[in-house]
């Protein structure tokens, strides 16, 4: 049933494309989004500027408000999945991780959103299909004090943190739990294997879940190396002894997903403003904040600080449907 | 004039058939609308939740009906985690309960120099956002480059490390920083409520000092003490922040940081064993409570009688000293420390990077430009406001109705005021979450300020109960006699006796549970709309969005709140009692 599902949407993201709507078709999308007048995204982005840019760039284009209810992702699929089964149908948008997003199509809480016009730009190996859009990345490196790691100490490859020097001094997020860290695990542990992580685990690494203060942890020497490293914190961080280096096997992503909720009261609203999301511009947004754009032609218009992060190769991203069994391998290896 | 005789002067007579009538229905009827609004409150909720526990899947999923959650529990790892949650919540309380009715004992009654600044300076921790205390700790006593261990390592001229707060010392040491304050403003208005008569007696009977406070002052402090011992542990048991910041990276679980990764940690949130481990948490503090009424239970801790009394401090001479050094040292280690951390990043670029060029204003002037952080500020300071005086108020009654009547019932009602305290913050979010989201839309309070002002009702009122239960306890019966004997109802002896002597201490509660919705987040959350954003919510997004400068700007500015109120309050107790 699942498979027989997901055939069905490959088969309609490519119809997708293909049925771009004609300039007419579309205006009366915009006239019905703008007649509507409101739209409320569930976003699990909190505090992020840059998503209100995008949103209050929204708002001034076409004069519909917003309003985002910021929370976890967890938190954002509880709400939306207690809402609907009250019958309290509030929200049109749903803004979250791939995995959330995956989960919450399965069990029933979003809608096709019909043709979206800007999704022929999306590039490989980002994807929309009938439900989901692909909003932004967030693309995950390796993080050093500068002053503690001199330039030829670098890591070079994932695996230069196998290097008994780094022994007990890599400051991590959890690989065991929801976030960078599961999806750091996953990918290198499809890349290079069981034995990557054995290795790595003897190497002590230290697990905490508050990113934003591990990230200034390093910043203040108490740890050379951070791992895995969102590149859009960078930004937040300029002027601290940081350095991102993304290596030579390319970076993990993690993609966020636009999706439209079941029986959104704002349908018109929620299809135009996933459609505004994908372009250039809103994208630019975003990739100057450090996620990387989903469409192509934008990494090369980025600040160049970040371009050269951001044109790294993507290394890959995490599995929903294997997720739970990744997250209890990791346990087994990381005790 | 004693303080009995002025508040019972002057009460207006009622007229008998109104009296009459008020005597034969206005008990059940007040009896019903209160177990009803608790039922609401607490016991709604916290069915959501049993279902919740014993369901395969959350409310409005179809699923089955089994016991695999408590069944979860049966491992080692779980006995492990109660282990240690219950260890550290024990010793944290006992080491903050010696040394807050220690502070309370030197604020109260003796003659230490400057005890009426040092009340204001020694409670301040309590109000400071925990995130931002544990970050100020995460720098002053990390191993590798912490302030402390740095500065011993210069004064020592040793590699060695004095202090390590990533470990179970660190996570006690952060948890006191709030229970301590919070048990001494729970006792130090017992403290100074105290008629000297029996001391003095004790005194005059040849017993020492030492002797006078542990046989007679301590024994009368026991309903406040052991009121406050038991809400701390329990709060201890709930602690999230010290847990999850110098627990976690280095093993240490409690029963708070496994719940959390049940329900955000994996792909697929587990409700169900995360409802059962709270359920499993309520068991053991219900024990804790019977505990406490049985060793309480038949005695008399009265020392407020119809009697005048004039409240005096002990003459500790050359000693004075000491207690006064003993507070600053306590204000230096938990205000000065951290709060300098904080003010002191506040000024700068990047929080612990003290460096000439990266002065600025402009943490401030975001803060003061952020449209989300006044509108959260307003909706906040509204339902704290509100939310403190209805909680109080809702406090006083249900502790009068426990403490002072014999009425059939009364039991079920303390029961069901306790209940929130027991549930861990975070489940029982989700259980007003289930709870309002699912009452019919005819009835406007999900998504709604209703729903936020409602949730902070039912998880103030523990906290309003035990305030006002310890206060009245301390008064003897024989004022309120004297005040129906003179005529007064029961509304006029509940507010013109009791609520009127028992005011210093239903006014802590107040300030107490006003910054408790300040910094109430787990519920908050899952109930705000736009619209009705709160302030904890506002300083969450601030804080993932990458900016703790911002969030310690809010903190400093809630302190200076505290200040503000506590002045106040503290200007208006020194002008009724005049005689401390």
């Amino acid at each position: 049933m699942l498979r027989r599902t997901f055939v069905t949407l490959a088969a309609s993201a490519a119809a997708t494309n293909a049925n771009a709507q004609t300039n007419g078709e579309w205006q009366q999308v915009v006239d019905a989004a703008k007649k509507e007048g409101k739209l409320v995204i569930y976003t699990a982005t909190l505090g992020s500027p840059y998503h209100k840019a995008v949103v209050k760039a929204f708002e001034d284009k076409y004069g519909i408000r917003v309003e985002m209810l910021e929370a976890r992702a967890s938190e954002v699929r509880e709400r939306v999945r207690i809402e609907q089964a009250a019958g309290r149908f509030v929200g049109d948008l749903h803004h979250n991780g791939s995995t959330t997003t995956w989960l919450m199509m399965r069990d029933g809480n979003l809608q096709p959103h019909g043709p979206i016009p800007n999704a022929k730009n999306i590039v490989p190996p980002y994807e929309a299909d009938e439900v989901r859009i692909p909003a932004e990345v967030i693309s995950y490196a390796l993080m050093v004090n500068r002053n503690l790691v001199k330039p030829n100490d670098e890591p070079k490859s994932w695996k230069d943190i196998l290097d008994p020097r780094w022994t007990g001094k890599i400051l991590s997020d959890d690989y065991r739990a929801l976030g960078g860290g599961a999806v750091f695990f996953v990918v290198t542990y499809d890349a290079f294997g069981k034995e990557f992580h054995e290795k790595l685990a003897a190497q002590k690494p230290v697990f905490s879940r508050d990113i934003a203060n591990s990230e200034r942890r390093v910043a203040r020497g108490e740890y050379p190396i951070y791992i895995p490293f969102s590149l859009q914190d960078y930004n937040q961080l300029k002027g601290l002894p940081i350095k991102p280096i993304v290596p030579a096997e390319g970076r993990p992503y993690v993609r966020f997903d636009l999706a439209m909720l079941k029986e959104a009261p704002h349908p018109n609203a929620a299809r135009l403003l996933m459609n505004f999301y994908l372009e250039p511009e809103q994208q630019l947004v975003l990739a100057n904040a450090g996620y990387n754009p989903v469409v192509g032609g934008v990494v090369e218009k980025v600040d160049p600080n970040l371009r050269p992060l951001l044109a790294t190769k993507a290394m890959g991203t995490t599995v929903p449907e294997r997720q739970d069994a990744m997250l209890e391998l990791a346990k087994q290896i990381y005790k | 004039m004693t303080v009995a005789t002025r508040v019972a002067a002057g009460l207006p007579q009622r007229s008998t058939a109104w009296s009459s009538g008020v005597a034969r229905y206005g008990r059940p009827i007040g009896l019903a609308a209160l177990v009803l609004m608790l039922g609401f409150l607490t016991v709604y909720p916290m069915a959501m939740l049993l279902y919740g526990s014993l369901h395969s899947t959350p409310p409005g999923i179809p699923g089955t009906f089994n016991i695999d959650g408590y069944a979860g529990l049966l491992t080692s790892e779980t006995l492990i985690v109660l282990a240690n949650t219950v260890g550290l919540s024990l010793i944290k309380t006992i080491l903050s309960l010696a040394l807050a009715v220690l502070l309370a004992w030197i604020i109260a009654r003796t003659d230490t120099p400057g005890r009426g600044v040092l009340e204001v300076l020694i409670t301040l921790p309590f109000f400071i956002p925990p995130i931002l205390t544990a970050t100020a700790w995460a720098m002053l006593g990390n191993a590798q480059v912490g302030t402390i261990n740095l500065a011993w390592r210069w004064l020592s001229g040793t590699d060695g490390t004095l202090i390590d707060v990533y470990s179970y010392g660190g996570v006690i040491w952060h948890m006191m920083q709030y229970s301590t304050p919070f048990i001494f403003l729970f006792v130090v208005d017992a403290f100074r409520a105290m008629d000297p008569a029996l001391e003095e007696s004790s005194r005059m009977s040849g017993a020492s000092r030492w002797q006078t406070f542990w046989r007679i002052t301590f024994v009368l402090m026991l309903p406040v003490t052991s009121s406050a011992f038991i809400l701390s542990f329990i709060r201890g048991m709930e602690s999230f922040e010290s847990a999850v910041f110098f627990g976690t990276p280095v093993g240490i679980n409690v029963i708070t940081t496994t719940i959390y990764n049940s329900i955000t940690q994996r792909a697929q949130p587990d409700y169900q064993s995360a409802t059962a481990l709270g359920f499993a948490a309520m068991a053991l503090m219900f024990v804790l409570l019977v505990l406490q009424s049985r060793m309480l239970r038949g005695k008399n801790f009265a020392t407020v009688t119809g009697k005048g009394y004039a409240p005096n401090v002990t003459r500790l001479g050359a000693l004075r000293w000491l207690t006064f050094a003993i507070c600053i040292a306590f204000f230096l280690a938990t205000v000065v420390l951290p709060i300098g951390q904080l003010l002191l990043s506040s000024f700068f670029q990047f929080f612990g990077f003290y460096q000439l060029d990266m002065l600025t204003l402009d943490h401030y002037r975001s803060v003061w430009r952020n449209r989300d952080f006044w509108t959260s500020f307003g909706n906040t300071l509204l339902l704290g406001v509100s939310g403190a005086t209805a909680t109080m108020a809702l406090g006083a009654i249900v502790a009068y109705v426990t403490t002072r009547t014999r009425w059939p019932g009364r039991r079920l009602i303390d029961l069901l005021a306790w209940l929130p305290w027991m549930m861990p913050g975070m489940v029982l979010g989700i259980g007003f979450l289930w709870g309002f989201a699912s009452l019919p839309h005819a009835i406007p309070i999900y998504g709604t300020l209703w729903a936020l002002l409602l949730a902070y009702l039912a998880l103030g009122t523990p906290v309003a109960v035990r305030v006002a239960s310890a206060a009245y306890q301390q008064i003897a019966a024989d004022i309120e006699e004297c005040s129906r004997v003179h005529g007064a109802g029961w509304w006029q002896t509940l507010w013109r006796i009791l609520v009127a002597l028992a005011w210093p201490a239903l006014a802590v509660g107040w300030v107490l549970i006003f910054f408790g919705i300040m910094r109430e987040l787990s519920a908050s959350i899952l109930l705000y709309a736009p619209g009705t954003e709160v302030l904890s919510v506002t300083m969450l997004k601030m804080w993932s969005g990458g900016k703790p400068e911002e969030v310690s700007v809010v903190g400093l500015l809630m302190l200076a709140m505290v200040l503000l109120f506590r002045w106040l309050q503290l200007r208006f107790l020194q002008r009724r009692i005049r005689t401390l």
